[in-house]
C-alpha cells in the first residue's frame, strides 16, 4: 500500500464557509493533517446552512459544514484575546500550509499576514482566498458567493430571456474557487519541495469565476458580444431542455433532454411517434432546429407530461438519445453510478449515529482519498491541537484553556 | 519560470477538458495538446467567430491557449505508435475521448504504463469507466442535470434551470488538474504514476451547497423548495441561497442589482448597513431605520413585523436603486459594508477597473493571431504563471514537439508527414 500523497504535510485553516474550507478538506482526505481553526461564539456561517440533519437547524448539525470539513482537526480560537493569537502564531508558524478567507487586511491586523508568517516560517505557503482579491480598488468589497456570482457575470446568465435573470444556485463562485485554490497550492507545494521557496497565493474567486467565462470573454473583446441567457437553450443544438413530467409524491419532476447530433434527431422524432417531424427537411440540420427550437420544445414538453421523469430518461438513452432526469437529493443519494463510484461516503459519528460526506472528485487508482473522520464539533480536538500537535505541555496548555482563549 | 516548469503534459482532450491543461500550462508546464488532422472538435464549440474567413472557436482560442498543438492521427497504427513514443516522455497525460476510447486504441493505462510507470494518467468522462451509466449519450446539460445543481435551481412555475454557458465539464477538467497533482505528489515519494479517474457527474455535489446530501441526512425542510415570502421564512445565511431569486434582484439605472434583504444575526447587519446609507442619501424616511434586521425573525415571530411592512421596505427599496448606478452601489457597498452589488454582463466584466488593476487580461499571439482573454487565475508572490501563447494552429509545433520529445529528424517527420500520419 502507498502511503497518502500530503502524508505529513502540516495545514493552518483558518478559513470559513465554503471556498476556503473545501481546499483543507481535499488536502485531508489524501493525508494531511488541517487543524480547522474557528471561533467558538461567532458561530461560522457553515454550522447555520442547510441541510440539517434530521432537518433541525443547530450548530452541529449542518450536512453543509460537515462536507466541507470532514477529516480535520477542530480547534476554537478566541482571536480577540492575546493567548489566542499566541496559539494562532504558533499554529502558523507550525504550518506548511495557511489558508485563510477573511476580509483582506484583517490578516494583518492580527500580525498574521504572509510577511509576518514568513518571518518565523520562511518557507510557508499561504492561501488567502477572498471575493475581489486581496489588492485593487473594491477588494474591500464584503460579499458571501451571491455577490460573488454577481460580480464575475453568473446571475445576468442564468434566466428566461423574457424575464429577470435568476442566477445559479447558491454562491457559484464558491463552488470554482476551491478547485483552481487547491491547483496553486498544490504546484505551490511542488515548487518547494524543488526549491525551497514558499509563496503567497492571493485568489480572488471572482477572478476564477470570469476565468470560466474565458471564451465569452474573448468573444466580447473580438466582436463586442455580450453573452446573453438563453433558457435552457443553446447556441448550436436543437431541441436542448428541460422539460416537466409526471409529479411524483406532490412533486413537480423534470427530464433534460439534448439533441447534439443529426443522428439523434430522426431516433428522437421516432419516439416520439411524429414521423411528419423526422422526415421534416428543414429539421434535419441543427440550424434548421435551432430556427424551431420552440416549437420542438413545445412537443417535447407535451410528450414528456404525461411520463414519469425516469421513464423518458431510460427509452431515450436506450436509442442513444442525451436524457437524463433533473436528480433531487433523493435520486442522486441512489443514482447507481454514483453508488457505483462509491461517491457517497458514510462515516460513523456520535452525533447522528452516521454522518454522509461527499467523497473525493478524482478517484486516484493507488492512492485513493480517505475520509478518515467526520466533520470536529466545536472545539473537540482543542487539547490535542495543543499539546499533541503544537506540542503545548500541560501547563501551558491549562494556562490557554483558563485564559477563556479556547472558548 | 512557472510553478511547474519543467514538467510534460500529453493532452487528448477534448472541449470537455481542455481547462484542465491549460490550468497546467499557466503554471508553467509544457503541454502538448494532441489533435487529428483535421483538428479538434473543440474548434467547432459555441461561441464561434470568424477569422480568416475560417471559424473561430473561442472555446480552443482561450482553453487551448499557452499549449502546443501537434496533430497525429490516431486511427493509424503509426500515429498511435508516436503518441506512446510521446507518453514515454511525459510527466502527465490526460484525455477525454469517452469511455473506453483510449483503451481501444492501445492508449490505456495498462499499455502506457508499461513504457512510463511514473506516468500520471487522468480521464475525464461524463459518468466514469464503467458502472450502470458509463455509456449514456452525454452533452453538458444532461451531466448538469445528473450531477444535481440543475434541479434546485428553479423559481417560479417553469422548469429549473441551467447556466447559459455550459460549465460541467469546466468543472470536471478543473478537478482533472487537481487530481493529477495529487497523483503527482504521491509519485514524488516513489516515482510511481497511477490513474486520476473524474466523472463529470461526481464532481457537481460540490455545486449545490450540499444540497444533494439533504436526503441521506433527513433534511427535508420545505424551504428548499418553496417560494415563501421573507417574512415567513428563517434564511439567515446571508447568502440568500433559500431565497427566491426574483426577490434579490432589482432595477439600476444601467442595469440590475443583486442584493438580499438577508436578516437574523450574522447577516442582518448588513441590511441595517444598507438601510443606514439610503438614510445619508436622503432617501430613506425615518421609518425604515426602525426595523434591526439582526431580530427580525424574532419580530415577525411576534407578529411585529409583517407582510405590509415588507412590501413598504420593498418598493422603498426598488424606489431608491432604480435612481443609482452600478458604479455608486459598488462605492457604497465598500463604504458602507453592503451586500448588494450590480450583476455584471461581460461587457461589465471587460472593463472592470478592479481586474484592470490586478492586470488580469492578457493577450497573446500578435498580428491575425492575437487574442485577449482571462489571463493568470491567481496571484502569487513569486512568479509562478507563464502566459506566452495563443491556442495552436493545427500542427503548428509538430515538428519542433517530435524533435524535441523524440528527437525525430527532419526526414523522419517528412515521411510520417507523406503517410498522413501527422500535421
Amino acid at each position: 500500500m502507498r502511503p497518502p500523497p500530503l502524508e505529513g504535510l502540516k495545514v493552518a485553516d483558518f478559513s470559513w464557509v465554503v471556498a476556503g474550507p473545501v481546499v483543507g478538506r481535499a488536502l485531508a482526505d489524501f493525508g494531511a493533517t488541517v487543524v480547522r481553526i474557528e471561533s467558538g461564539t461567532r458561530i461560522e456561517t457553515a454550522r447555520m446552512m442547510q441541510p440539517f440533519y434530521g432537518g433541525r437547524a443547530g450548530r452541529e448539525n449542518s450536512a453543509l459544514y460537515g462536507t466541507c470539513n470532514a477529516g480535520k482537526y477542530g480547534l476554537t480560537l478566541n482571536l480577540k484575546t492575546a493567548e489566542g493569537l499566541g496559539v494562532a502564531r504558533d499554529l502558523a508558524a507550525w504550518a506548511d500550509v495557511v489558508a485563510e478567507s477573511y476580509a483582506p487586511g484583517q490578516m494583518a491586523r492580527w500580525a498574521l499576514d504572509y510577511a509576518s508568517i514568513r518571518a518565523v516560517n520562511p518557507s510557508v505557503i499561504m492561501l488567502s482566498t477572498s471575493l475581489m482579491g486581496q489588492t485593487g480598488p473594491s477588494a474591500r468589497l464584503a460579499g458571501y458567493g451571491n455577490i460573488g456570482a454577481s460580480v464575475s457575470g453568473y446571475q445576468d446568465l442564468v434566466g428566461w430571456p423574457d424575464q429577470l435573470p435568476i442566477g445559479p444556485f447558491g454562491p457559484y463562485t464558491d463552488y470554482i474557487g476551491p478547485r483552481f485554490s487547491l491547483v496553486a497550492v498544490l504546484a505551490a507545494l511542488d515548487h518547494r519541495r524543488r526549491t525551497g521557496e514558499g509563496c503567497h497565493i492571493d485568489l480572488a474567486q471572482s477572478e476564477v469565476g470570469v476565468f470560466l467565462l474565458s471564451p465569452q470573454l474573448a468573444d466580447y473583446f473580438d466582436r463586442g458580444t455580450v453573452a446573453q441567457r438563453r433558457g435552457n437553450a443553446d447556441e448550436q443544438f436543437a431541441p436542448h431542455g428541460v422539460y416537466p413530467c409526471l409529479p411524483e409524491q406532490g412533486r413537480d419532476r423534470f427530464v433534460a433532454i439534448a439533441v447534439c447530433d443529426d443522428a439523434q434527431w430522426p431516433v428522437l422524432a421516432a419516439e416520439l411517434v411524429r414521423p411528419d417531424l423526422a422526415a421534416d427537411p428543414g429539421l434535419a440540420d441543427a440550424p434548421g432546429r435551432l430556427a424551431r427550437a420552440g416549437e420542438l420544445d413545445d412537443v417535447l414538453a407535451a410528450w414528456t407530461a404525461t411520463q414519469r421523469a425516469e421513464d423518458v430518461q431510460a427509452r431515450l438513452q436506450a436509442r442513444g438519445v442525451p436524457a437524463h432526469l433533473a436528480v433531487t437529493s433523493a435520486d442522486w443519494a441512489r443514482d447507481p453510478q454514483l453508488t457505483h463510484r462509491g461517491h457517497l461516503r458514510e462515516l460513523p459519528d456520535e452525533r447522528f449515529g452516521a454522518a454522509f460526506v461527499e467523497g473525493p472528485r478524482y478517484l486516484l487508482s493507488e492512492t485513493p482519498g480517505q475520509v478518515t473522520r467526520p466533520a470536529p464539533a466545536l472545539g473537540q480536538d482543542n487539547e490535542h491541537v495543543l499539546r499533541g500537535l503544537l506540542g503545548y505541555d500541560q501547563a501551558d496548555y491549562d494556562r490557554v484553556a483558563a485564559s477563556g482563549a479556547l472558548a | 519560470m512557472g510553478l511547474l516548469s519543467g514538467y510534460r503534459v500529453l493532452d487528448l482532450t477534448d472541449e470537455r477538458g481542455l481547462l484542465a491543461g491549460r490550468m497546467l500550462a499557466d503554471l508553467g508546464a509544457d503541454v502538448v495538446q494532441v489533435e487529428p488532422l483535421a483538428g479538434s472538435r473543440a474548434r467547432h464549440a459555441a461561441p464561434l467567430g470568424d477569422r480568416d474567413g475560417q471559424p473561430h472557436s473561442y472555446v480552443w482560442a482561450t482553453f487551448a491557449a499557452n499549449k502546443r498543438g501537434i496533430a497525429v492521427d490516431l486511427g493509424h497504427e503509426t500515429g498511435r505508435h508516436v503518441l506512446r513514443q510521446l507518453a514515454s516522455q511525459a510527466d502527465f497525460f490526460v484525455e477525454s475521448l469517452g469511455p473506453g476510447a483510449a483503451a481501444s486504441m492501445g492508449l490505456g493505462w495498462p499499455e502506457l504504463s508499461e513504457i512510463n510507470p511514473a506516468l500520471v494518467y487522468a480521464t475525464i468522462t461524463a459518468f466514469g469507466h464503467d458502472g450502470p451509466k458509463a455509456g449514456y449519450a452525454e452533452t453538458d446539460l444532461i451531466v448538469w442535470a445528473a450531477g444535481g445543481p440543475l434541479e434546485p435551481n428553479r423559481d417560479g412555475t417553469r422548469p429549473p434551470l441551467r447556466i447559459s454557458v455550459p460549465q460541467a465539464f469546466l468543472n470536471a477538467a478543473a478537478d482533472a488538474a487537481g487530481g493529477m497533482l495529487l497523483a503527482h505528489h504521491a509519485r514524488t515519494r516513489d516515482g510511481r504514476g497511477q490513474v486520476v479517474d473524474v466523472a463529470a457527474q461526481a464532481c457537481l455535489g460540490l455545486n449545490t451547497l450540499g444540497r444533494v446530501l439533504a436526503d441521506p441526512v433527513g433534511d427535508e425542510h420545505p424551504e428548499w423548495a418553496a417560494l415563501i415570502s421573507p417574512t415567513a421564512r428563517t434564511d439567515q445565511s446571508g447568502s440568500g441561497t433559500g431565497t427566491s431569486s426574483h426577490l434579490k434582484k432589482w432595477r439600476c439605472k444601467d442595469g440590475l442589482v443583486e442584493f438580499h434583504l438577508a436578516i437574523g444575526q450574522a447577516a442582518g447587519p448588513f441590511t441595517n448597513n444598507f438601510f443606514r446609507w439610503m438614510h445619508a442619501e436622503g432617501a430613506g424616511h425615518d421609518a425604515l431605520l426602525r426595523w434591526d434586521w439582526r431580530t427580525l425573525p424574532d419580530l415577525v415571530k411576534r407578529g411585529e413585523f409583517t407582510e405590509e411592512d415588507m412590501q413598504e421596505v420593498r418598493s422603498a427599496t426598488a424606489a431608491f436603486l432604480a435612481a443609482k448606478t452600478k458604479n455608486e452601489i459598488l462605492q457604497a457597498a465598500i463604504a458602507y459594508k453592503l451586500l448588494c452589488i450590480g450583476v455584471s454582463d461581460t461587457a461589465d466584466l471587460a472593463h472592470s477597473p478592479q481586474l484592470a488593476e490586478r492586470d488580469y487580461y492578457v493577450t497573446l499571439g500578435s498580428g491575425r493571431r492575437a487574442q485577449t482573454m482571462p489571463g493568470r487565475w491567481a496571484a502569487v508572490s513569486i512568479p509562478a504563471f507563464e502566459l506566452h501563447r495563443p491556442a495552436p494552429e493545427i500542427g503548428e509545433h509538430t515538428d519542433e514537439v517530435l524533435a524535441g520529445w523524440l528527437g525525430y529528424d527532419g526526414q523522419v517527420r517528412r515521411s510520417l508527414r507523406d503517410e498522413r500520419v501527422i500535421a
